[in-house]
């Protein structure tokens, strides 16, 4: 799997469209999921805002899905830079995704940061 | 040369343009492009403070809050370096007219035509933004409106520009262009 993550509006999907050939049928964009079409595999080409699927695991209460095969693209949005969220329910998600998206990152062949449309491989 | 700088907020992105932009300049005119609007005698205090901290270290101060482009009119620009700090500042003005009770839509895509403009037919030009896109908010509309306007620009700017570099702890990394 490659995990691509970046600030919010970077350019992390057109990048990943590009780099990979993608058509929109490929592309499952998460934040159209509810919390019970979360509880399905992720088996898209292309899992673009991991980060909305994760606060809708939340949501259902069920852990989210890490392992991916070595074809799948990730896209996340990076959310760990501002304050700590009053909110609890902010707070968990931004806890969780941390979380998780350490976990995908150890598994992931490479890993490209986005930055104002520009690609870093970081690993 | 024409620089494009971002990152989070005190990571010393605004004295290491001032530091590059003076280097490019050498002994040739350096422009530095004030685009605050003053509201009240506190901002007109700390304008000044701003204007005698920068004239200490050769810059030149051209108001332009808007339409950035026009101080090619009343500027050397064959000749000149120009530092604007920053993106993040114009946007607001231009997004954000006062007086007006909605958002002008059209303001990304007048802030890339005059930023491109500019950066044809000038000499040098450091642009410097803010990184404000890895925040955990979920914002109202009015904010992520304003945060995707500006990343619209960023984005064409770091497209356009020889160099981009986020600023990280005051340590360069760059995206595009060699070390400076």
């Amino acid at each position: 799997m490659i995990l691509i993550i970046g600030g919010a509006y970077q350019g992390k999907l057109d990048y990943a469209r590009q780099q990979f050939q993608l058509s929109i049928s490929d592309i499952l964009d998460c934040t159209q999921l509810t919390s019970e079409l979360c509880q399905k595999p992720l088996t898209a080409k292309c899992i673009y805002h991991y980060e909305a699927y994760i606060e809708q695991c939340l949501l259902a209460n069920i852990e989210p899905q890490t392992a991916f095969s070595p074809d799948q693209i990730v896209i996340a949005d990076d959310i760990f830079c501002g304050v700590v969220p009053i909110d609890s329910h902010l707070r968990a998600w931004r806890e969780t995704c941390g979380r998780t998206l350490t976990a995908l990152a150890i598994d992931a062949q490479s890993v490209i940061r986005i930055f104002c449309g520009l690609p870093l491989k970081v690993k | 040369m024409k620089a494009f700088i971002s990152g989070g907020c005190k990571n010393g992105k605004s004295s290491w343009a001032e530091n590059l932009a003076q280097r490019l300049a050498g002994d040739s005119p350096l422009y530095y492009i004030a685009t605050m609007i003053p509201c009240d005698a506190e901002d007109h205090q700390r304008i000044e403070k701003h204007r005698l901290s920068r004239a200490g270290k050769g810059f030149c101060t051209l108001e332009q809050p808007t339409r950035i482009h026009q101080v090619l009119d009343y500027s050397d620009y064959a000749r000149g370096t120009y530092l604007l700090d920053s993106v993040t500042a114009l946007m607001l003005n231009e997004m954000y007219p006062r007086n007006a009770s909605l958002p002008d839509v059209q303001a990304p895509h007048r802030v890339c035509h005059d930023l491109s403009f500019l950066l044809a037919q000038a000499k040098n030009v450091v642009l410097v933004s803010d990184y404000i896109y890895s925040d955990t908010g979920h914002y109202p509309k009015y904010t992520q409106d304003y945060c995707k306007a500006l990343a619209q620009v960023d984005r064409h700017l770091a497209r356009i520009c020889d160099t981009v570099v986020e600023m990280s702890a005051h340590q360069p990394i760059y995206y595009k262009g060699g070390n400076l």
